[in-house]
């Protein structure tokens, strides 16, 4: 009876978006691996990476869908975004192209997600300061217009890499505790799992949706 | 002498005694005071008589005293004599228990000899309780753990405890062989057999209550129980079996039921829309399907391995896969019915081609997480059943734009005066172009689009050819060149087309040796070369001059005016390399022949005079004015 059998309290769904090349599989390999990934092939459809990380001593599950950037897969990616909790759209701040899309990646996620969902603008490609294209004052302006998180990152060197995706968990946790999400509902992009072991048995209901403190 | 001495002495006698009445101190001498004290109180007068009676008197009080003290020292005597008797008789009384005591001991001999040796045993038999109950300690169950083992009532819950237990049953059914080897061989093989008889009882509770866990899993949370009961179970393939199928079956519904909810009932309050308010964007329908599915597969394969966490003995992929295989199928139906649904009442050619194209993308991904089950099966039916509809639906649509309205035949509009491809070639060509453009996410497109373009210019190139098959040659050349030319450059720029361009090509080829020899022939016959040339080839010596000459007028002409001959039909060609190569194929054979006349004439051995004279230009200057 050693361990529990989740070592979890909660999983988030994510979704990693933007154009094709701003490195979000990188972001991702980074901070499940915490190592960069060279040479990244291009992104088949759809990826899919966990982590497992710690807000207010709860243990959360990340379940990460990082989707394929190019166009030709826009059909199936978009199909990813229902009931995802968080979403983290990607630009390069060496390729304005990318973000001069992000308007367009913006309406899809508002489209395709329910209005709970946490979104995380994330300007990659940080460590490459001389060929910048934009500014990050620009693109925090960006941000704040359309109310989103914002964090200029690099999956290359790793900065701020984890703090996106922990900010975007904390937002989301924050959210739980505000009653804003509905754990019960199958599609919220958040599940809730019982962190106690032998607690659960036949007769034990549903947990509520109010946390059962473990400690 | 003597006498004097004796005298002396009384003398001194004498002397001494009054010395010593003198030298008393009466008044000191408390004895004599007391006595003369009470010598005083004899008498109350100094009589005679008193006087005389004083002896008589001192004597009468001394025997009364004497008599006094007699009486008192009778009374002491007597008591002492009691105290004596008593003292006898109890001498007597301790003599008597003596021997009693005596007779006694000799009569308990015996019994505390017997005693002993019972007391000897008790200690014999104490050990052996002890050892008794050590051994029933350590080889047989506690009757609260037998309570834990087989629950105090049927359908009680199993406790963490159980699996102490458990252990203990098992650990004593091993040491049951250390006990065979040191000889107790009975006890150790009933033991052996009771424990067995535990286990099962044990073994089979579990069972139960898993798979009854199992049965009630509805929000899928996997306990810790649960998990240690698997790997106890693991022992029991069979059982272990049952309620992995089990679970299987109640997650396989869950899934489905959580799979129509998505569909039809959306999720987060309403915040999320149900999957089938799509239903009219099929792309967008059947996309969100399956990337629902192949989110919800990776969860049921977590916790199956959840579930089997603790279960390390044997190698489980299998069974894994296959319970796994099962969960999934539960929503082939749904899926299969939905799926069928649209692609029977889709009509756009381009929207089922990018439906197939998802079906085979999402078949390839769900492959790699459940192998093996109907839903593999039903995504592969599901692909090929798409591919056979969009191809059909493609020659459907091949079929009716070939169609002339008029006619029932297949067929094109026939070919008009300028030769130019017909529109409908431009139509199909159009719509094979907006077919492969649609985006294809998966291997195995080479085989697609070879099949997507057999299926539009096959039959496109047989109502080109019968069409062109009514027109006179050179016309049915340069229109078959002409469409040729309009697909080959259509498809070029796609990629897996070298095959087919390369088929066209030599289609091409053919048309286009077709027409420089029709060329040719005109070009001869207009320069009049038609008799020089039969000569020439039957090697004849003789060329009249008259023929030379009228060849060599028209030569000059043409040679003004090379365009001028060129056939009509030729510059209707759409392609300028297909113009050029015409051309300049059909003037190479021109210049030959005057290359080979030039060369006869001014042969000597001919004997033509003033060959010179005859030609104006040479054959190379010839050549060069027709290269242009």
């Amino acid at each position: 009876m050693s361990s529990a059998p989740y070592n979890y309290n909660y999983i988030f769904k994510y979704i990693i978006i933007g154009d094709m090349g701003v490195g979000k599989s990188c972001l991702l390999h980074q901070f499940t691996e915490k190592k960069f990934m060279a040479n990244c092939p291009h992104t088949i459809g759809v990826e899919f990476g966990t982590r497992i990380i710690e807000v207010d001593d709860k243990k959360i599950k990340l379940q990460i869908w990082d989707t394929a950037g190019q166009e030709r897969f826009r059909a199936v990616t978009r199909s990813y975004y229902r009931g995802a909790a968080g979403a983290l759209m990607v630009y390069d701040i060496t390729r304005r192209s990318t973000y001069n899309h992000l308007s367009s990646w913006l309406t899809d996620t508002r489209n395709l997600t329910n209005p709970n969902t946490v979104i995380f603008l994330i300007g990659n490609k940080s460590d490459l300061e001389s060929t910048r294209e934009v500014t990050y004052e620009e693109a925090k302006e960006f941000a704040d217009e359309n109310g989103l998180m914002f964090l200029e990152a690099s999956a290359m060197s790793g900065q701020n890499v984890e703090e996106a995706f922990l900010e975007t968990a904390r937002k989301i946790y924050q959210n739980i505790q505000e009653g804003r999400l509905d754990l019960n509902a199958s599609e919220s992009g958040v599940q809730h799992r019982p962190s106690q072991p032998g607690r659960t048995s036949l007769t034990n209901e549903a947990p509520n949706t109010k946390d059962q403190c473990s400690c | 002498m003597i006498t004097s001495t004796e005298d002396a002495q009384n003398e001194d006698r004498i002397q001494r005694r009054v010395n010593k009445i003198l030298e008393t101190r009466l008044e000191t001498d408390k004895d004599t005071l007391d006595a003369l004290s009470n010598l005083s109180n004899f008498f109350v007068e100094n009589t005679l008589q008193n006087r005389r009676n004083l002896r008589s008197e001192i004597e009468r009080r001394t025997v009364g005293i004497n008599e006094s003290f007699l009486q008192a020292f009778r009374e002491v005597k007597n008591t002492l004599d009691t105290v004596c008797e008593d003292l006898d008789a109890m001498a007597k009384s301790v003599q008597t228990m003596k021997c009693n005591l005596e007779s006694s001991k000799a009569l308990t001999h015996d019994l505390i000899s017997q005693t002993n040796s019972l007391q000897t045993e008790r200690e014999h038999l104490q050990v052996d309780q002890q050892i008794a109950e050590a051994f029933l300690a350590r080889f047989q169950l506690t009757v609260p753990e037998h309570q834990i083992l087989y629950g105090t009532t049927k359908d009680a819950q199993i406790v963490p405890e159980f699996f102490t237990v458990l252990n203990r049953v098992q650990s004593i059914h091993a040491d049951c062989r250390v006990l065979m080897q040191c000889g107790y061989q009975t006890a150790a093989l009933e033991i052996m057999e009771e424990m067995t008889l535990h286990q099962e009882g044990a073994f089979e509770r579990l069972y139960r209550w898993t798979q009854n866990h199992c049965r009630n899993l509805e929000n899928n949370e996997i306990g810790s129980l649960v998990v240690e009961a698997m790997s106890r179970l693991q022992d029991r393939p069979v059982l272990f079996k049952y309620v992995v199928d089990e679970y299987a079956i109640v997650r396989r519904a869950v899934l489905v039921r959580l799979f129509i909810e998505a569909l039809t009932e959306g999720g987060a309050n309403g915040s999320l829309k149900p999957i089938e308010l799509h239903a009219h964007d099929p792309k967008r329908y059947i996309g969100d399907m399956f990337a629902w599915l192949h989110q919800a597969i990776p969860n049921e394969k977590e916790n199956l391995s959840l579930l089997l966490k603790k279960c390390d003995k044997n190698d489980l992929s299998e069974q894994t896969q296959t319970a796994l295989a099962y969960i999934a199928d539960g929503v082939c139906h749904p899926l299969k019915v939905r799926v069928e649904t649209i692609l029977t009442s889709e009509k756009d050619t381009i929207v089922l081609f990018a439906i197939s194209n998802l079906l085979r993308f999402y078949q390839q991904i769900i492959k790699q997480v459940v192998k093996g089950g109907t839903l593999e099966q039903t995504l592969i039916d599901l692909q090929k059943s798409s591919e056979e509809i969009y191809l059909n639906s493609l020659s459907n649509q091949v079929r009716s734009i070939l169609q002339r309205p008029a006619s029932a035949s297949l067929g094109i509009e026939p070919p008009q005066r300028d030769l130019i491809p017909p529109m409908s070639v431009g139509r199909l060509l159009n719509m094979l172009k907006e077919i492969l453009s649609v985006a294809t996410m998966v291997d195995g497109r080479q085989t697609d689009i070879t099949k997507i373009v057999s299926c539009v210019i096959d039959p496109l190139l047989q109502s080109v050819q019968e069409s062109a098959s009514h027109l006179p040659t050179i016309d049915m050349a340069v229109y078959l060149l002409n469409c040729l030319y309009h697909m080959q450059s259509s498809l070029a720029v796609y990629e897996y087309m070298d095959e087919r361009v390369e088929r066209l090509q030599a289609q091409s080829d053919a048309q286009i040796d077709t027409l420089i020899s029709e060329q040719a022939s005109s070009l001869v016959a207009n320069l009049n070369l038609g008799p020089i040339y039969t000569i020439l080839q039957n090697n004849q010596t003789k060329i009249e001059a008259n023929l030379l000459k009228i060849f060599m007028n028209k030569m000059d002409a043409f040679l003004e005016m090379p365009e001028m001959l060129l056939l009509p039909q030729v510059q209707l060609l759409m392609s300028s390399a297909h113009r050029n190569t015409v051309r300049k194929r059909a003037f190479n054979v021109i210049v030959a022949i005057y290359k080979q006349i030039y060369d006869r004439v001014h042969d000597p051995a001919n004997g033509f005079e003033n060959p010179d004279s005859v030609f104006s230009k040479t054959p190379d200057q010839v050549g060069k004015i027709l290269a242009v």
